[in-house]
């Protein structure tokens, strides 16, 4: 047998689980696209067009947006943080613990830090697909206003990795492969933030205490920044705050992931 | 090709919080060899092999794996290790080729050698009409062969198997140990762990028995029977509840009564068998085979390996 130098780098090795997961994806993608690309787009046609319609009397409350231009960039990173949520749950827990993948992955010169990375590349190209097709129905259906949304797929994949990163942290965290949190955390955390973080109403429409509430969520800095770009009424200093804030989520969530990942895999 | 061991672990050990799994112990694999872990379930084997395989931080002592300190140099001991462990971790989205070419671009190999090797190795592990066949449908044996492909992937030097043929039925443990037997030829050093006796014999060259989280011998399965047993040993049946006061006790070098059964050992089964016969003794049944490591087992620790 001939002797093949392996000289690989970092990024090589997380490329390699991104590659793994896409090519594993391939077979199990007719069941994530309902969530993915059909729920938003029957949300924007039901709540943005056809309900809409009975609202846009006042759009100066929608900062003088119909309530499909309002409602889009809304949906748009919702559906980002939902894809990046489902990313980080079950599939997380089935590598550490129901399928034992991501231990393979770890006996070879893979390192944990470079499997959490791999894997969370791969739901960014899912969450920028999702962004992507959405925009793009949007724009078809009139919802766009400005130029600058193309810039908004890229915003909502930063919304959708700050969800992705700090639950991945979450699922890695439990160690008795308890998922009964996942659906917790879909109807205490998720769900509320999709309903009342400004993807429908503008957050000052908050009882006043609630509305402080609302500017933590990465799910509300999600959608001012997507809106800003779809609506082209995007300021510098507030972009940059909210570039900032989900940055940080992502970035800390990374840490505190691996972390967890290598307390559960390299015990 | 240096004549330094493969491994070599001195004072190993591994605790988890309060509880010590592996218990200072020392060894040394050589290459070429077929180095095996002998004990029952819970002795500390998995820990030992997890230590091996990089994958889990050794607590003292020290360990070098191909030369390097698995705490240091992780990633080259493991892109020059295979690994085949005792849960399957295949993908089971994944078809049979897929899970090898999806394993070997961890090692970052180009593709096209990926595919020349995984060509080979399906053929050599008798996978290659499922090729494209889910994992999830295959037999044990077979995700147990493809788990041993998968890490041969690399072209190894070094390949662990955790409890290899646990869980499988004897037809399927025969044609895994034929194949192990054909890397041994080709030159692959093997470790394995197993809790079977026979498996331990058929495959290995020398072996240590591990119990209670040490090393408690260890030789080649021939000196560990020569050391520790008599050539032969006659076993006995009772009906629950015999008493049998002692009666036995002079007939062979040991005496071990079990539940059920009574092992004498001795140089001369047949005339042991006949001297049972003589005093009366009314056994359910009378069997005289040769001693095996189960023995070597029960003479060092008083307990059997498969409870």
């Amino acid at each position: 047998m001939s002797a093949v130098a392996v000289t690989t780098s970092s990024l090589d090795r997380a490329l390699s689980v991104t590659e793994w997961h896409a090519r594993s994806y391939k077979r199990t993608w007719r069941a994530t696209i309902t969530t993915a690309f059909l729920n938003p787009v029957f949300f924007l046609l039901s709540v943005g067009v056809l309900l809409g319609k009975l609202i846009d009397d006042d759009q100066a409350a929608l900062g003088g947006l119909s309530y499909v231009e309002f409602v889009a960039p809304g949906l748009l990173a919702a559906t980002a943080m939902q894809t990046g949520a489902n990313d980080a749950m079950w599939p997380v827990m089935a590598g550490i613990k129901w399928l034992r993948t991501y231990h393979a992955v770890l006996a070879t010169p893979v390192r944990v830090g470079e499997l959490v990375l791999g894997t969370m590349g791969w739901a960014a190209i899912r969450v920028l697909s999702a962004a992507v097709i959405f925009t793009v129905v949007a724009a078809v259906g009139g919802a766009i206003v400005s130029p600058w949304a193309i810039l908004a797929p890229f915003a909502a994949l930063l919304c959708g990795l700050a969800f992705n990163a700090p639950i991945t942290a979450f699922s890695a965290s439990l160690e008795g492969g308890d998922d009964g949190w996942f659906p917790a955390l879909n109807r205490f955390v998720l769900i509320p933030m999709f309903l009342f973080a400004g993807a429908f109403f503008p957050v000052s429409q908050l009882p006043d205490w609630l509305e402080p509430v609302a500017w933590v969520t990465p799910l509300w800095h999600g959608i001012e920044l997507c809106r800003g770009l779809t609506a082209g009424s995007i300021e510098a200093l507030p972009a940059i705050v909210h570039v900032a804030y989900l940055s940080a989520i992502v970035v800390v969530g990374t840490l505190v992931a691996v972390h967890f990942h290598r307390r559960a895999l390299l015990k | 090709m240096s004549g330094s061991p493969l491994i070599e672990a001195r004072g190993l050990t591994k605790r988890f919080g309060e509880f010590t799994a592996v218990d200072g112990i020392d060894f040394a694999v050589e290459r070429g060899e077929t180095f095996g872990f002998l004990g029952p379930n819970g002795a500390g084997k998995t820990s030992t092999m997890r230590m091996i395989s990089a994958v889990s931080p050794v607590s003292g002592g020290t360990l070098r794996v191909l030369g390097l300190d698995p705490a240091v140099d992780g990633a080259a001991i493991k892109a020059r290790m295979g690994v085949v462990p005792q849960q399957d971790t295949l993908d089971f989205e994944l078809t049979v080729y897929e899970n090898l070419l999806v394993y070997g671009r961890y090692f970052g190999l180009p593709k096209d050698v990926i595919k020349a090797r995984a060509e080979e190795l399906l053929d050599f592990v008798q996978l290659q009409e499922r090729r494209e066949s889910k994992v999830e449908p295959l037999s044990g044996g077979m995700k147990r062969r493809l788990t041993i492909a998968r890490g041969l992937i690399n072209e190894p030097e070094l390949l662990l198997l955790d409890e290899p043929t646990t869980g499988l039925d004897p037809q399927a443990r025969h044609v895994l140990w034929d194949r192990l037997y054909r890397l041994k030829q080709q030159g692959v050093t093997q470790v394995l762990t197993t809790h079977y006796m026979d498996e331990a014999e058929q495959l290995c060259d020398r072996l240590v028995v591990m119990d209670q989280a040490k090393i408690v011998a260890e030789g080649s399965p021939r000196e560990l029977i020569e050391r520790y047993t008599q050539r032969e040993v006659v076993e006995l049946r009772f009906p629950e509840g015999v008493e049998l006061n002692g009666k036995l006790d002079d007939l062979g070098e040991r005496v071990e009564v079990l539940a059920n059964r009574v092992l004498i050992s001795t140089d001369n089964g047949d005339a042991t068998a006949h001297t049972v016969h003589e005093r009366g003794i009314a056994a359910e049944s009378v069997l005289v085979r040769r001693s095996t490591l189960e023995d070597v087992f029960l003479t060092l620790t008083g307990r059997t390996l498969v409870d």
